[in-house]
């Protein structure tokens, strides 16, 4: 079920990249050394080969501990293996490639993508549980009722004959099984309390760019503008007014955002920055630093 | 009477080809100059070390000389492993090599014939090294 949600998401998601860069001649993901998606001019056999040379380097790794990014220049183009939450994205690109572009389309949304498909997923899992709770309870009520009006274990065609022989055993087994479905109503309760609940803010890695100018408030940033449509999509009821930065080094300050002005600059995965909250987090221009909206 | 010996020398004959000599030479050459460029990017602190062979030589300069196999091992593994993939796109032949690991990361490459890997921290700025070494 879960590599089904993924593979779906995974396999929409490299197929718009694609798109989008027509330099990309070839892009999959794999997990555990199995392909969970590719685009369909990926041949499944080029996935697994490239897969079996990258677990013979990655065996021979220990020297610079697990491996979260292979970068191979050839003569003409470039394959990217990268590490995103457990999933390997392949990227093969061809020299021409905008190599920032690429790294930026990957590098936002895959990681979203596959948070969304996380979120999907237990929740599907939830409602499943939940229906099939609800289908022994309606059996058992039956059987209950059967058992009321004919004081009689033949009616209850359902039960297992363990159930039976309890049934006819005892009273007060009879209670403790009546009391069973009670408990089993009380749990599935909580669940469908908690369906509401927001998705985990995705984490996204951005760019740190200057933002200065006379009035640049100093406590707020300028995200992209693609970022902050992902955000919104994925939180359409609630409004998204504060974000919280992590810089390389762990330090994180808590800041307003306002998405990036320029349409030059959208879509290239960057975060203006007055100077103020840069010397707060130690980062500079050019360097990565994550970026979630607070949910409130 | 005490009998003279004689030694009779055979003289085995020689075929130079004298192109394989020049690539030879020429090899050499350029594993002297990067193996100098090597040695200036060492005294970096973030480089970890380095390890640059030909079909003749080999120099090693590591941090921990004790690893020196394991070292040897994964940097011969990367470019195997990276050339068998840019085979699989058809990509032609590897120019360089950069893995990123936890710990730290490592820059292989292959210039005229000599392998070379630069292991260095994660900070290290691998664009300038790759352009320090480069021809």
């Amino acid at each position: 079920m879960s590599n089904e949600v993924y593979a779906f998401a995974l396999k929409s998601t490299l197929e718009e990249i694609k798109n989008a860069c027509p330099d990309v001649a070839s892009n999959f993901i794999f997990k555990d050394g199995k392909v969970i998606a590719k685009d369909k001019d990926t041949e499944e056999e080029t996935a697994i080969k490239t897969i079996t040379a990258f677990d013979a380097l990655t065996e021979r790794a220990d020297t610079i501990g697990d491996v979260e990014k292979i970068t191979i220049r050839s003569a003409e183009g470039k394959v990217d293996i990268a590490n995103i939450n457990d999933f390997y994205l392949t990227t093969v690109s061809s020299k021409e490639a905008d190599e920032k572009y690429v790294n930026t389309l990957t590098r936002i949304l895959i990681p979203i993508v596959i948070k969304v498909a996380e979120k999907i997923q237990p929740a599907s899992t939830e409602n499943e549980t939940i229906t099939i709770g609800q289908t022994e309870l309606e059996e058992e009520n039956e059987v209950e009722a059967t058992k009321e009006t004919d004081d009689a274990t033949e009616g209850t065609v359902d039960q297992t004959a363990d159930e039976v022989e309890d049934n006819e055993n005892n009273q007060s087994e009879e209670e403790t099984a009546t009391a069973e479905p009670e408990e089993e109503i009380e749990e599935p309760e909580p669940e469908i309390e908690e369906e509401p609940l927001l998705p985990e803010p995705p984490a996204t890695q951005l760019i740190v760019e200057n933002l200065s100018g006379l009035l640049v408030p100093s406590d707020t940033v300028r995200v992209d503008q693609e970022v902050i449509k992902q955000w919104n999509e994925l939180y359409e009821d609630t409004k998204l007014k504060e974000v919280e930065v992590e810089a390389l080094n762990g330090k994180t300050t808590r800041c307003k955002f306002k998405q990036i002005k320029k349409s030059k600059d959208s879509g290239k995965g960057i975060i203006k920055m007055p100077e103020k909250i840069q010397l707060t987090l130690e980062t500079q221009q050019g360097e990565l630093v994550t970026v979630k909206p607070i949910i409130e | 009477m005490v009998k003279k010996k004689q030694n009779q020398e055979t003289a085995t004959p020689i075929m130079v080809d004298e192109d394989e000599l020049s690539v030879t030479q020429e090899e050499d050459l350029t594993y002297k100059d990067l193996s100098d460029k090597l040695a200036k990017v060492r005294k970096d602190k973030d480089i970890i070390g380095y390890i640059i062979r030909n079909t003749t030589s080999a120099t090693v300069d590591l941090q921990e000389p004790e690893k020196i196999v394991e070292y040897a091992i994964f940097s011969s593994q990367v470019l195997d492993s990276s050339q068998d993939i840019s085979d699989i796109f058809e990509l032609g032949a590897v120019s360089s090599v950069l893995i990123e690991g936890k710990e730290s990361k490592a820059l292989c490459m292959n210039i005229e014939g000599n392998k070379i890997s630069i292991f260095m921290e994660k900070d290290a700025d691998e664009a300038d090294i790759l352009k320090q070494i480069s021809p």
